[in-house]
């Protein structure tokens, strides 16, 4: 946590989180290494091993693309070949006036019930979360 | 020795906490904030040009403008003179809170009662971060096609209010207005469909209407 380049203003979001990269894959893949960066330091340092991040489908997230980036991210540094693991989580609709699940088409983000017609209650999807982490502890010496 | 930790943060939680400092100062100077997302080309600026002018008088606003280059959208608002400031993504495709909060200081844009956010040109990325808006509004040209909302399903599902613009070139384009409002409606049920033509002032007033019900509700809340 010794960047030479760092603000020495008192904000700690200084670095990763200033440069948005054009891709939004890119920027999100930027903001999962920043948190297990920070995590693996709160917890005495060392190399990232691996992260496993929830991704809803509703989440307006690719994750071959978020794997591509991610992969970029940990080319050099401390965390070389670091590994991104991506648990889906698909999104749950259900219609009120049929009191059932609806299967949507795939692809698809309608809310309307294709039985009844009416607007389906949607629960989960927009996950967006890095789950856990692993590294490789420093050493202890002496 | 291998460590496993428990992380369980959202990945935008940085984001998010931002835009929640940035919702309590709009709280605090009572301002309603929109955030304009749309493809490029599609109306937004001028939209803004003709809205700063219907609401001369009665309220002030502000406009900040996210582009990857130029100043050009900055200039046109405060050619009218309402103050604007520019952000320059440098080929970022969206704005986040922080850009916001930055650009608010850098910009020197006062409290006033309405504050404009037009994000950079994009359906897609600026749909996931949150800017500390009362509302988004997502705007679509008839000359797009009538098949945008199915096929940039996010923002059209978040966004509050969608507006429909150059609705004065419906005669000339090939544009299926009322299936559009349908998958609007399929993906947003509780979403505000508006039909404007900024050159020609057609529907604008729903527009100014609605900013003011906002606005009005929003200090009503804030007590």
């Amino acid at each position: 946590m010794s960047d030479p380049d760092e603000d020495t203003d008192a904000d700690s979001d200084a670095g990763l989180y200033r440069y948005t990269p054009p891709v939004h894959e890119m920027g999100i893949a930027l903001e999962v290494y920043r948190t297990c960066r920070e995590t693996v330091e709160a917890h005495g340092g060392g190399r990232l091993k691996q992260a496993r991040l929830a991704v809803g489908e509703l989440s307006a997230v690719e994750p071959e693309l978020l794997v591509y980036a991610w992969e970029a991210v940990v080319e050099e540094g401390p965390d070389v070949g670091a590994v991104l693991i991506i648990e889906w989580h698909p999104a749950d609709q259900r219609c009120a006036a049929c009191g059932e699940a609806k299967v949507r088409a795939t692809g698809s983000w309608m809310r309307i019930c294709p039985d009844c017609g009416m607007p389906l209650e949607v629960t989960g999807g927009s996950e967006l979360d890095v789950i856990d982490l692993s590294f490789e502890a420093i050493e202890e010496t002496g | 020795m291998t460590k496993v930790v428990t992380v369980k943060r959202r990945v935008l939680a940085a984001n998010e906490e931002r835009a929640e400092t940035l919702r309590a100062r709009f709280a605090a100077s009572g301002t309603l904030v929109a955030n304009l997302i749309s493809s490029p080309g599609s109306g937004k600026t001028t939209l803004l040009e003709v809205t700063v002018q219907a609401l001369d008088g009665e309220f002030t606003t502000a406009v900040i403008e996210g582009d990857v280059a130029t100043e050009n959208d900055a200039d046109r608002i405060r050619a009218l003179g309402v103050p604007a400031h520019q952000i320059l993504t440098g080929g970022a495709c969206h704005l986040d809170a922080r850009q916001v909060e930055v650009g608010i200081e850098d910009g020197g844009l006062p409290d006033v009662d309405i504050l404009f956010i037009e994000n950079v040109g994009n359906l897609i990325c600026p749909t996931t971060y949150d800017l500390g808006e009362d509302f988004k509004v997502v705007l679509l040209s008839v000359a797009e096609g009538d098949d945008k909302p199915v096929k940039y399903p996010a923002i059209f599902a978040r966004a509050e209010v969608a507006v429909i613009t150059k609705s004065d070139l419906l005669p000339y384009v090939p544009f299926d207005l009322e299936s559009v409002k349908s998958q609007i409606a399929s993906l947003n049920p509780n979403g505000n469909v508006l039909v404007t033509s900024s050159l020609k002032d057609e529907g604008v007033d729903g527009w100014i209407d609605l900013l003011r019900t906002r606005l009005e509700a929003k200090r009503q809340s804030l007590g």
